[in-house]
C-alpha cells in the first residue's frame, strides 16, 4: 500500500509523539498508524462522552482520524498535536449533537403533522456493554438530555473534566482557554445541571 | 412532607449525575484501525498509486496560482520590456531631430538675430 501522507512526516519530528517511529515498509503509513494507535482510546471515549452511545462514538472517532489524514498539512504546532486532535473530536462530536438535536425536532414537526418517521421503528442496537445499558436506561437519557441543554463550553469542560485522562491545562488548550477559566466553566456546568435535573424531577 | 419531597428529588439528580461517574472507558474494538485504513485507502489510496495522479495531485492549487502569477509577471515584464524598446527608439529619433532643429526654433533665433541685426544695423548706419 502507497499513500500519499503528504506532512506527516514533517510532523512527525515536530509532534511530540513518543511512539512516531520510522519502523516499516512505508514510513508515512506506519507514522499514522502509529499515530492513531496512539490517541484512538482517547478519542473514541471523548466521543462516547458526548454521544453516550458506542456506535456513534467508533463512526465519530473514524471521522476525526479522516480529519486528522486530510488536514495533517494544515497542522501548525501551534498546539501539541495530542490536543489538535482532541480538538477535533470535541468539534466533531458537538457537530453531531447539533445534528441530532435537528433531526429530533424534525421527527417531532413530522408527528404533529402526522406524517411517520421510518426511522423511528427502526429497534435500537442492543447494549452488551455495561456502561450502555446504564446509559441506554430511562435515568441515562434524562441525564443525556440535561448535559445537551448546557452551552457548549460548559458542556465540553464538565464532560472532558469527567474523562480521566484530561487535565485541566489539557482542557483549556482544547478550549483555547486559560485553566481558570475552565475550573469555572466546570462549575458552572454542574450546578447548570444540577438545576435542569432538579426542575425535570420536580415536574415528574 | 415538602423537605421530604426535596430530599427525594436531590436523591434522585444525584444518583442521575452519578452516572458519569461510573460510565466505564470503551476499549477500542480490535478492528477500529483496519476499518480506519481501509476507508482512508477506498477513499484517498486508491487513485493514489498511478504516477498521472500523483502528478496531478502534487500540482496544489496555490503552486499552480504561483506559477500563474509569475507566468503573468514575466509576461507582462516582457510586453513592457518591448513597448520600451520602440518608445527607447523613438525617443532617440526624436531626440536628434530635436537636437538639429534646435538652432532653427525660437529659442534660438534671437542669437541667429542678434547675430545678424546688430551688425546688420551697423552695417546699415555705417556711411
Amino acid at each position: 500500500m502507497h499513500m500519499d501522507y503528504t506532512g506527516l512526516a514533517t510532523i512527525a519530528g515536530a509532534a511530540k509523539s513518543r511512539t512516531l517511529q520510522i519502523t516499516g515498509m512505508t514510513p508515512n503509513e506506519e507514522l499514522f498508524r502509529n499515530l492513531v494507535a496512539e490517541h484512538q482510546e482517547m478519542v473514541i471515549n471523548t466521543c462516547y462522552r458526548f454521544v453516550f452511545n458506542r456506535e456513534d462514538a467508533e463512526d465519530l472517532a473514524q471521522e476525526v482520524f479522516i480529519e486528522v489524514f486530510r488536514s495533517l498539512d494544515g497542522f501548525r504546532e501551534e498546539a501539541k498535536l495530542s490536543t489538535w486532535i482532541y480538538r477535533i473530536a470535541v468539534t466533531k462530536s458537538l457537530d453531531h449533537l447539533r445534528r441530532m438535536k435537528r433531526i429530533k425536532r424534525f421527527s417531532s414537526l413530522k408527528r404533529i403533522i402526522g406524517v411517520e418517521d421510518p426511522a423511528e421503528q427502526i429497534a435500537a442496537p442492543s447494549a452488551d456493554n455495561p456502561a450502555e445499558v446504564l446509559t441506554g436506561s430511562e435515568r441515562g437519557r434524562i441525564l443525556q438530555d440535561a448535559i445537551g441543554k448546557l452551552p457548549d463550553s460548559q458542556k465540553t469542560a464538565f464532560l472532558l473534566s469527567k474523562q480521566e485522562g484530561y487535565s485541566n491545562q489539557e482542557i483549556a488548550d482544547i478550549l483555547k482557554t486559560s485553566v481558570s477559566a475552565v475550573e469555572s466553566l466546570v462549575h458552572r456546568a454542574k450546578k447548570n445541571l444540577h438545576d435542569k435535573l432538579y426542575a425535570y424531577y420536580a415536574q415528574h | 412532607m415538602m423537605k421530604q419531597r426535596k430530599e427525594d428529588i436531590e436523591k434522585e439528580v444525584g444518583r442521575t449525575m452519578m452516572l458519569l461517574e461510573k460510565m466505564e472507558s470503551l476499549e477500542v474494538h480490535h478492528l477500529f484501525r483496519v476499518r480506519l485504513m481501509q476507508r482512508i485507502k477506498r477513499e484517498y489510496g486508491g487513485e493514489l498509486n498511478t504516477v498521472k495522479s500523483r502528478i496531478s495531485r502534487s500540482l496544489d492549487f496555490r503552486l499552480a496560482f504561483v506559477i500563474l502569477l509569475i507566468i503573468i509577471n514575466f509576461g507582462s515584464a516582457m510586453i513592457s520590456l518591448r513597448q520600451n524598446d520602440s518608445k527607447a527608439s523613438a525617443g532617440i529619433s526624436e531626440m536628434i531631430d530635436n537636437l538639429s532643429d534646435d538652432y532653427s526654433s525660437t529659442e534660438f533665433a534671437y542669437y541667429d538675430q542678434t547675430a545678424s541685426s546688430p551688425a546688420e544695423t551697423m552695417e546699415n548706419q555705417a556711411p
